[in-house]
């Protein structure tokens, strides 16, 4: 902060960049949202808070992010934790099949799902050969969950797996030298020290899935649709554009407030100062 | 003229309509035109049988761009930069965009100098491009040799036991619904929106999946996700021919016309109507429908295709007697409130 002339010199390209080619359209998108055909407008913004169909929208996209983020950081918590504990070498193999699936195409992986959850899928012919009826999981809300967690987990390894390696080992060692158990010592030092990983990790999976759209609209049925889907169909059926932005909009303002309360929350707790967030 | 046959006649018309061209070639020779359309195999085609000749033949090149979409046209027109100089529009879409004056009227006089076009196929605005119908596909392996025969049979869960599949939209299903409700196919429109809902509402437990594009029902059907589908003519055909157990039904289509409209401050109209003339040439037409089962009006066209592969196209007299013609315009009319309800009762 010493040589702020500088400083902001050099974010100049990049806020450049972000203004013009972002934050004006972003603008300029939300800003349908008020004025219509005839200047200033509420029409779409009361359209929105009288739709049934959007509120319910809103909710499920809300709990379906919920979910799936926390079913992320069960799942990814000690995957990673099992990583932090392995070599060098044997880790740098095993980020490496983390990050495998995730350098291929969200739609392709989306696709994949399709083959494994359909009514012919691996799935279904397994249970078909053990003489079962076939079981509807392809279009249904259980089968974008199960697509999104798998889409998102690899970030919420890698950002737990980051926090854990930062954490001074011997501060575990430490603690076992003064006479804790490992559980104690996991409970006590470890986990504290490394929840500030897990509950990055939460918050970018919750906000990625505020705004997926393949996912949903290839795996999901007509329940399953989540907010983007929806403003989707206000831009290209209904030609609605100022709905689309008044939704556009709520989905922002949703975000920006997870974040609000994500701050409030961790506000003064040490172990999330690295963070940048709890101050 | 009397004394020729049509096929001759329309024969002489295209070589004129080429030498004429050809004229113009030396004025025209750096413009190069944007047609947009639906992209994919079917561009190839066009752009083989069509673009390719007409620019041999006028030097004016043509750059094809999709896909086909309203949103883009009205963002178009309404920002004043118009990309388009011709693009395809669906029945509806053309309804919408005149009445919101995105279109720039056609020129007949230009395309149809000899007045050969049926009054069928001409709009103050758009030229029918093909026709297409949306019928129901179905599985001939899931109902033990019975073949469904109408849309109450697409509706009958019990003789039809399986899963089913209708497009994501209301435009078409409230249709389907009032035929499988017997409403008789003359007394379709206008649609009585109360009993279509209605009656979609004993099939909705049993659609798993509305799909959104012409891939994807093919997918859902050949993958065997369900049994039955709405789905457009020309995507069955080719499976069939591949040996796939799946077939179509006329029987209560919905025979649906495809337009060529100028976007309205386009920036070569005229180079966009030669194009538009070009593409009413028979021989190429027919070769096209070849191809792609989507015929358009153009004269002297079906006199050149096989009886036999004429009896596969939506439009011939055996396949449209039993099908209805889609209204657009009790649609361009319709959709807001339809498509409001439509999602309400989908969504939720």
């Amino acid at each position: 902060m010493k040589n702020r002339p500088t400083t902001l010199l050099l974010l100049l390209p990049a806020a450049l960049l972000v203004g013009l080619l972002f934050v004006l359209p972003i603008l300029g998108v939300l800003s349908l949202s008020v004025y219509g055909d005839s200047g200033f407008t509420l029409g779409p913004i009361r359209e929105l808070v009288g739709s049934r169909v959007s509120l319910v929208v809103l909710e499920r996209t809300f709990w379906q992010a919920l979910t799936v983020s926390v079913i992320c950081v069960v799942l990814g918590y000690p995957a990673a934790f099992f990583m932090s504990g392995l070599s060098t070498k044997l880790r740098a193999y095993l980020v490496y099949l983390i990050l495998l699936p995730f350098w291929i195409s969200i739609l392709v992986r989306t696709y994949t799902w399709i083959i494994i959850l359909g009514r012919e899928g691996i799935i279904n012919r397994t249970l078909a050969a053990f003489g079962f009826s076939p079981v509807q999981i392809l279009y249904t809300d259980l089968a974008v969950r199960i697509a999104m967690v798998q889409i998102l987990l690899p970030i919420v390894v890698l950002t737990c797996l980051a926090s854990m390696l930062d954490i001074d080992k011997g501060l575990v060692k430490t603690a076992r030298s003064l006479g804790a158990t490992p559980t104690q010592a996991f409970v006590k030092v470890f986990l504290p020290l490394s929840l500030s990983g897990a509950a990055t990790g939460g918050i970018i999976c919750f906000i990625l899935c505020l705004g997926f759209y393949v996912t949903p609209a290839l795996l999901g049925g007509r329940r399953s649709i989540l907010i983007s889907n929806l403003i989707d169909i206000q831009v290209h059926q209904s030609l609605n554009w100022g709905f689309a932005a008044a939704l556009a909009t709520a989905l922002l303002i949703i975000t920006l407030a997870c974040l609000a309360l994500f701050r409030l929350l961790t506000r003064g707790r040490t172990e999330f100062s690295s963070l940048g967030v709890g101050r | 003229m009397v004394n020729l046959t049509r096929r001759t006649f329309n024969v002489g018309a295209s070589s004129l309509v080429l030498a004429g061209l050809g004229a113009r070639s030396a004025a025209a020779q750096d413009v190069t035109i944007v047609v947009n359309g639906s992209g994919g195999s079917l561009a190839e085609v066009i752009k083989k049988l069509f673009e390719d000749p007409f620019t041999k033949a006028t030097g004016i090149k043509v750059r094809a761009t999709a896909p086909v979409s309203l949103p883009k046209l009205k963002a178009m027109v309404e920002s004043g930069n118009v990309e388009w100089d011709l693009t395809e529009l669906n029945g509806d879409d053309v309804a919408r965009a005149s009445e919101a004056g995105w279109l720039e009227p056609i020129d007949y006089a230009l395309i149809d100098p000899n007045n050969v076009l049926p009054e069928m196929a001409k709009l103050r605005d758009a030229v029918v491009r093909a026709s297409y119908s949306t019928v129901f596909g179905y599985r001939t392996d899931r109902f033990g040799g019975k073949a469904p025969k109408s849309w109450a049979d697409f509706w009958d869960v019990k003789n039809f036991p399986g899963p089913r599949s209708l497009e994501n939209s209301p435009k078409g299903n409230l249709e389907f619904a009032l035929l499988a409700a017997g409403v008789p196919l003359d007394k379709i429109y206008p649609i009585d929106v109360d009993k279509a809902f209605a009656k979609l509402d004993e099939l909705k437990d049993h659609i798993p999946v509305w799909w959104e594009n012409g891939a994807q029902h093919v997918q859902l059907l050949v993958d065997g996700e369900v049994n039955m589908t709405s789905c457009w003519n020309g995507r069955i055909s080719p499976l069939k021919k591949e040996g796939k157990p799946v077939d179509i039904s006329w029987n209560g289509g919905a025979l649906m016309l495809s337009y060529l409209g100028i976007p309205k401050g386009a920036k070569h109209p005229t180079e966009a109507q030669l194009f538009l003339k070009y593409r009413m040439d028979p021989k190429a037409s027919a070769e096209f429908v070849k191809i792609i089962p989507y015929p358009g009006f153009v004269p002297g066209m079906m006199e050149l295709l096989e009886p036999e592969f004429v009896a596969t196209l939506p439009t011939a007299p055996q396949n449209a007697a039993v099908q209805f013609r889609f209204d657009s315009g009790w649609w361009a009319q319709n959709l807001d409130k339809v498509q409001k309800r439509w999602n309400d009762w989908l969504l939720i």
